[in-house]
């Protein structure tokens, strides 16, 4: 290597770097080459029961754990009109603020129901403070197979316990007929609220 | 250690009793004979665990969970209820391995059928029981059988619910109700693991019902009202005081964000000691009901949004021009400060004395009465109530108007055998749970009553510490606040005024009375003048003379120069100069005052009216300038209580867009160019204080004497009514649960009158007068004949605005 | 030892329970004689009798009445506990109905004793014969006037008030059946105020026994001497023993204290079918079971005690081998569940947890765990309940685990049906409807 003179020095680095392997990696072309680990802390999400009620009993637990006092919950009462989890209480206003979260973790481990999880989720930046707030909406599971959205009521013959204890494994005929008929009832005051407009 | 502290009163009393020694954990403890063990160890730092054994309750010892050891005694005895007796020695669990077993065992015990929801448990995060179970309870249960379950929560009443398979059976609510509220309407029922609180067929509408959620040791009793809506580590506390009555609670205000979550009663053994009523703890949500947000003023009749300078700036004006031909209505709910601001500032800005508090029905005697016996003065107290041996009552229902009044009577009751005796129609319920005596008196003519009071009852009053109680009712009885001061100088019975609001007392002692200055100063008197003028900073001969109008004066005074105005114009003449030309009103319900039609036609004929209000009202919709100030968790400030006791709180959370009265009135001073009154309360409690009470004359001028006993004639009767504690005031909106419990309404009658208009028992009896007419069911009582009772705020009975009655008016009975 | 029939002396004539009967064979004479010394006199005779309380406590009976404050301004009561209700007691009742003036005699020496013009007998309420044999007694004595105003011309008045029970064993405590004879909730008070000062209706009040009440009127009429001459030093004096069980002749046999339960056994006609003891109660379910290795102990209120029981109402019941011990100790807590009254942790709790275990070694689903387990939750109530109650639940299952642990771990697997046929442990088979 011949002594080069220092100010061309730096150009040799560029010159050798060229000739080597990139270690470029193609975000966001290629993000599914590269999945977080299976214990990435991610996107939290509000789970269902198998019939589609909510976990979440709203029992702010998640939010005394969170050193960041990142998460926002209010508790309400369920009725017999309205359900939304099994047992009395449910969570009626529910907020993490991304902004605030450190994603610890600590949350998941207060949770009693095991409603609160994290996703490999990570993709949380946004261009204002508002939608980085996630709202109970943005954060709860899909409905997968078997589910039937809330509010309806639990499975005939059950209470919370059963739920607990893993006894209801889907939504019965009976509650997606009970959603159907709520969905025709809206829908007919929809029109109906359309018809009066006009 | 021992229990005295150091006051030294408090050191001469403990000197009185009969002092015993014992011995805990190794150290010496000295306390009055009859303390408990538990409380006895509470002074040498040992806190022995317990569930059913708050201090102001009899000892029941039944839940076993302050077992501890005590030398010479086989079994572990209850701490709760055994007295430390002379050279006893007790070995808490922090030394006796037999002790701690023994709690160990019971909290096993009391977990085995407590279910596992705290996480949905409003009673979770502040629970007596959780907190045990954390500290000692094992992390594993040995019990593997099926827990007991019940329904979820029951009803007991529409606010409080019960969950009964939290409940530990420490028996709190049901001796609360029992022993301190006299209204057993919850009792054990069934027996064994199946022992379960319940009601009879009564719902459990008792006035201090919410107390046995604040004590119950587990979440078994909540309310509806905060079911679910916060956990206790989501809750800022304030201490506050209760705005709702004079009687001066102490109460924890705890907010979340910026709304009021729930309130409830903080421990104040010179008041209140740890209990509030309901109205107190529940009635919270018209804090924040369709809030005034910004100013108003009038603009082509009507309304519309300003900003602050520009209605200041009008507000300003208007009451400028009216300079010397003002008056200021004050409502009876301000705080000593805000009353105070009034005070002054109709007194200098506006260079007038036509100032009155009360918003309500009055008499000729009370503005003497107030002044020279009430104003600036301290006392009667709750302690001289509770060791009184006598109580005489005078136009005043303790549990309707000012109950923490009633518990303390109820306690000397039940504690020393007090003897009260009520000057009333009726022995109302309250009265019955104070086994009060009952002296008849047909409403109106309480006088009479007072100067035949028979001679055992004087002697009783005679008896040294002896209190008389006269209710702000007692106003409109010509002559019975004369009588009442004159009894108490014969008898030597200590005197006391209770109004039923809680900004009252502060207001006469501030001076917003016409006639009255600051500090209980005549306002006729020159040195009394001259005082009140230098710490004002204004020259002595500005301040007005003569007393000014009170409220119906005011009123009157509007209307007649509303009749001036006409005649002048309808003969063309120039009018003369208006007696009141502006109004400045705050916190006055018009429905409040008897002849609301006549006030609300003064604020409509009013030229000029200004408003600082809180919440739309029949006076903002009349006012030129509405100008929206504070409520009491925006605030701080004080009210004073019954006693003459201040009972300063301190602000919950601010509200950007509103003001207190007091810096309000500060800032109208400024557009008026006057020189800056005080704004802040700090600087307001400093020359109220630097005033201080008159000690100079208050005469108390020749006032009316007795009127004749009104002779009902036949189908007619006198009107008996008094409000009762929870109906339908505005300040208790918003809370449906709260209303649920109200009594329900009914009109009381004797059976002699009820027969002569020919009303069964439970049938409808109409009560009617030349505006209106109220029915209700009737309910026979034992009164004298001739007497008509009706609630006088209720849904369905609106005494002052259907039948423009006051008591001891003239009413018609009918059937329906 | 021979038998002594006082009390029951009479009770074979054809109607015993009548004021004829009772008066032909010396009754009311102790009251005349009673009525006619000074009150404080016969609280001493009572006291030098050294008469003991037969509700269970043994409590001395004079003492007890001395307790009461005189000249206090305030009215006295007597209370006479008729709530028998402990497992295996059947001594009272019978009193009752075969001896009715006995205790009313009794009750009037009492009251006179006591200064109390108003006495009440708390009876059973599940049992409505003695309540009605009790009032028309009460009015035979009424008419007669041994009861009434100014008694046999002494001053003496005196109402007696015949109380129904709604059916509480707790009731049977004596505050409790204070406050249930309030019109209260029938549950125990806080202990002091004694009743003796502060008791019905917040006045001194002395509360006893049926069978103890009755034995006054003997004890005045044949002096204490007589008295004395039976039972013991500490124990002295007659007893109506109510033996039950598996017997030949169940029934009530009156002889002093200090028999030998062999000696009453003998009485009873031994075991049934020439069977054996396999254990026996001195005093109903409430007390430590005793093996026949007891039956030569004394039936005194120390000597019982020295062999590990307590002698109770004195009222023993003898099982023989037929019996699971399992399922007797079963049946005695399904019993104290349901009667706990409530009011504190221990006993309310503990007796619905020990009573579940139990019910599954009695279904064979123990556990070696549970065992050992239920000794120390009988410990956490054992003195730690707020009445006797609690301790008496926690009682049975030590001492049956100590005389029977194999009978136990056989219950970890097999059910007591099977270990033991429930038809031969029947009295009476016929009834049996189980294992038939």
């Amino acid at each position: 290597m011949p002594e080069l003179p220092p100010a061309l020095s730096g150009f040799w680095v560029t010159f050798r770097t060229q000739f080597q392997k990139v270690n470029t990696e193609q975000y966001p072309e290629q993000k599914d080459k590269f999945p977080p680990k299976p214990r990435f802390h991610g996107r939290h999400q509000l789970n269902r029961w198998a019939d589609g009620l909510e976990k979440c009993v709203g029992c702010e637990l998640c939010a005394w754990a969170c050193p960041a006092d990142a998460i926002y919950v209010q508790g309400a009462d369920n009725s017999e009109a309205q359900r939304f989890s099994p047992g009395e209480r449910y969570g009626r206003v529910y907020q993490i603020n991304y902004l605030r979260c450190i994603f610890c973790g600590l949350c998941i481990e207060a949770c009693p129901t095991r409603a609160l999880t994290m996703t490999h989720e990570y993709e949380l930046a946004d261009n204002g403070r508002e939608k980085v707030i996630f709202e109970k909406q943005d954060l709860l599971a899909p409905l997968r197979e078997g589910m039937v959205p809330p509010p309806h009521a639990m499975v005939a013959g059950m209470d919370s316990h059963d739920y607990y204890m893993g006894k209801v494994t889907g939504a019965t005929e009976q509650q997606r007929e009970e959603v159907q008929h709520e969905e025709a009832q809206r829908e007919e005051a929809r029109r109906q609220d359309q018809g009066a407009a006009q | 250690m021992t229990a005295t502290s150091n006051d030294k009163d408090t050191a001469q009393a403990a000197a009185e009793v009969e002092m015993v020694t014992g011995v805990i954990d190794g150290h010496e403890v000295t306390v009055p004979k009859g303390t408990v063990i538990i409380r006895a160890a509470e002074l040498t730092g040992v806190d022995i665990p317990r569930f059913c054994a708050p201090p102001l309750l009899d000892p029941v010892a039944a839940c076993r969970a302050c077992l501890i050891e005590v030398e010479g005694m086989p079994k572990p005895q209850p701490s709760c209820a055994v007295e430390l007796g002379d050279g006893m020695v007790v070995h808490t669990q922090l030394t006796s391995e037999v002790a701690a077993k023994a709690q160990a065992g019971v909290m096993e015990f009391l977990l085995i059928n407590h279910p596992l929801d705290c996480p949905v448990c409003d009673k979770g995060g502040e629970c007596p029981l959780q907190n045990q179970a954390m500290t000692t309870g094992n992390p594993e249960t040995r019990y593997t059988l099926q827990k007991l379950t019940f329904p979820k929560p029951i009803n007991i009443s529409t606010e409080i619910l019960l969950d009964r398979e939290r409940c530990v059976m420490c028996q709190r609510c049901t001796r609360f109700a029992d022993e301190i509220a006299g209204d057993p309407f919850i009792e054990l029922v069934q027996r064994g693991a199946h022992q379960q609180i319940g009601i009879g067929e009564e719902p459990f509408d008792s006035y201090f019902s919410g107390n046995t959620i604040q004590i119950c040791p587990v979440g078994a009793l909540t309310s509806a009202d905060y079911r679910f809506r916060a956990r206790p580590f989501d809750l800022v506390s304030v201490p506050t005081t209760c705005e709702h009555c004079a009687s001066g609670c102490s109460l924890r205000t705890d907010y979340r964000h910026d709304a009021v979550m729930r309130r409830q009663a903080w421990d104040d053994p010179e008041v209140n000691e740890e209990w509030n009523c309901d109205k107190g703890r529940f009635a919270f949500p018209y804090l924040s009901l369709d809030r005034l947000s910004g100013p108003l003023v009038r603009e082509d009749g009507e309304l519309r949004p300003a900003s602050w300078p520009e209605a200041l700036r009008l507000a300003a004006d208007g009451l400028g021009r009216a300079r010397g031909r003002a008056a200021v209505l004050t409502g009876g709910r301000l705080t000593m400060e805000d009353a105070y601001a009034y005070a002054r500032f109709a007194r200098t800005a506006l260079a007038t004395d036509n100032i009155d508090m009360r918003a309500r029905a009055i008499g000729p005697d009370e503005a003497g009465f107030l002044a020279s016996q009430v104003a600036g003065t301290c006392g009667p107290t709750y302690a001289q109530l509770a060791a009184a041996p006598a109580v005489l009552l005078v136009a005043f229902e303790p549990e309707e108007e000012s109950p923490i009044v009633f518990l303390r009577l109820r306690k000397a009751v039940r504690q020393h055998g007090q003897q009260v005796v009520t000057v009333a129609p009726y022995p109302s319920h309250g009265s019955t749970k104070l086994s009060a005596t009952l002296v008849p008196a047909v409403p109106g003519a309480e006088a009479h009553s007072l100067a035949a009071l028979p001679a055992d009852v004087r002697d009783l009053l005679q008896q040294p510490g002896s209190v008389i109680l006269v209710g702000e009712r007692a106003a409109t009885a010509p002559g019975a606040l004369r009588a009442a001061a004159d009894l108490a100088d014969q008898t030597g019975a200590h005197l006391g005024w209770i109004p039923r609001r809680a900004g009252e007392r502060g207001a006469v002692d501030t001076g917003c009375l016409p006639g009255l200055l600051p500090g209980g100063r005549p306002l006729t008197d020159p040195a009394a003048r001259r005082e009140v003028a230098s710490a004002w900073g204004v020259a002595a001969d500005d301040l007005p003379t003569s007393a000014g109008l009170d409220l119906p004066a005011v009123v009157a005074a509007i209307a007649a120069d509303v009749a001036t105005r006409r005649s002048a114009a309808e003969q063309g003449d120039e009018a003369p100069a208006n007696t009141i030309d502006a109004l400045l009103v705050a916190g006055v319900e018009a429905s409040d005052v008897p002849h609301s039609d006549a006030l609300l036609r003064a604020l409509q004929d009013v030229p000029f009216l200004v408003s600082l209000e809180t919440r739309p009202s029949e006076v903002t919709d009349f006012a030129d300038v509405v100008l929206p100030v504070s409520v009491v968790t925006e605030k701080e400030g004080t009210f004073v209580d019954w006693e003459g006791r201040r009972r300063p709180f301190a602000r919950s959370f601010p509200l950007a867009t509103t003001f207190p009265d007091a810096e309000v009135l500060a800032l109208l001073a400024d557009y008026l160019d006057l020189d800056a009154a005080p704004r802040d309360v700090p600087a307001l409690r400093a020359e109220i204080d630097s005033l201080g009470a008159w000690g100079g004359e208050r005469p108390w001028p020749g006032a009316a004497g007795a009127t004749d006993t009104p002779n009902p004639g036949p189908g007619e009767a006198v009107l008996a009514s008094w409000r009762l504690l929870l109906d339908r005031g505005i300040m208790q909106e918003g809370e449906p649960y709260l209303a649920g419990t109200r009594q329900p309404s009914v009109a009381r009658v004797s059976a002699a009158t009820a027969a002569g208009v020919g009303v069964p028992d439970g049938e409808r009896l109409s009560v009617s007068t030349d505006h209106g007419t109220i029915a209700l069911p009737v309910e026979i009582t034992e009164m004298p004949d001739g007497i008509v009772w009706l609630p006088m705020n209720s849904p369905e009975s609106r005494v002052t605005t259907t039948l423009r009655a006051t008591p001891g008016d003239t009413v018609r009975l009918g059937r329906e | 030892m021979p038998l002594t029939p006082v009390i029951t002396a009479h009770w074979d004539d054809p109607h015993s329970y009548t004021l004829d009967s009772y008066r032909r064979h010396g009754g009311y004479t102790a009251l005349a004689q009673a009525l006619k010394t000074d009150p404080d006199e016969v609280i001493a005779t009572v006291k030098e009798s050294g008469l003991r309380g037969r509700g269970g406590a043994g409590f001395p009976t004079g003492l007890k009445w001395s307790f009461v404050p005189q000249n206090d301004g305030r009215p006295h009561y007597l209370v006479v506990n008729g709530d028998e209700s402990e497992p295996g007691a059947c001594k009272d009742i019978p009193i009752m109905l075969a001896n009715p003036h006995a205790l009313i005699e009794g009750i009037v020496i009492t009251c006179w004793a006591i200064r109390a013009s108003h006495a009440f007998i708390y009876i059973r309420g599940e049992v409505p014969m003695p309540i009605r044999r009790m009032q028309k007694s009460v009015a035979e004595a009424r008419a007669a006037g041994y009861l009434g105003k100014n008694i046999l011309g002494s001053g003496l008045d005196l109402e007696i008030v015949v109380h129904g029970g709604a059916g509480a064993y707790i009731c049977g405590e004596e505050t409790a059946l204070l406050d249930s004879l309030e019109g209260r909730r029938g549950q125990p008070r806080l202990k002091p105020p004694f009743p003796a000062v502060a008791g019905l209706y917040a006045s001194p009040t002395v509360v006893n026994n049926v069978e103890t009440i009755s034995s006054v009127p003997y004890i005045i009429k044949n002096g204490v001497s007589w008295y004395r001459e039976m039972g013991t030093e500490k124990s002295p004096g007659f007893k109506v023993w109510a033996v039950s069980g598996h017997v030949t002749r169940p029934g009530i046999y009156e002889a002093p204290l200090g028999i030998t339960m062999g000696e009453l056994l003998d009485y009873a006609g031994g075991i049934r079918d020439g069977r054996d003891v396999k254990f026996w109660l001195p005093g109903g379910s409430s007390v430590p079971m005793l093996t026949a290795d007891h039956l030569d102990t004394p039936m005194t209120y120390e000597a019982i005690v020295d062999a590990g029981s307590m002698l109770g109402t004195g009222t023993p019941m003898l099982f023989d081998e037929t019996t699971s011990v399992v399922k007797a100790i079963t049946r005695w807590l399904e019993f104290y569940r349901h009667e706990s009254c409530g009011k504190c942790t221990p006993c309310r709790e503990g007796t619905y947890w020990i009573t579940g275990t139990l019910e599954k070694f009695q279904e064979g689903r123990g556990s070696q765990d549970e065992i050992e387990d239920l000794v120390e939750i009988c410990n956490q109530i054992m003195g730690r309940s707020f009445c006797a109650l609690g301790d008496a639940a926690a009682t049975p299952y030590a001492p049956s685990l100590a005389l029977f642990r194999s009978e136990w771990e056989a219950a970890l697997t097999q059910p007591a049906d099977e270990a033991f046929d429930p038809a031969a442990t029947m009295i009476i088979p016929s009834m049996s409807g189980v294992g038939a």
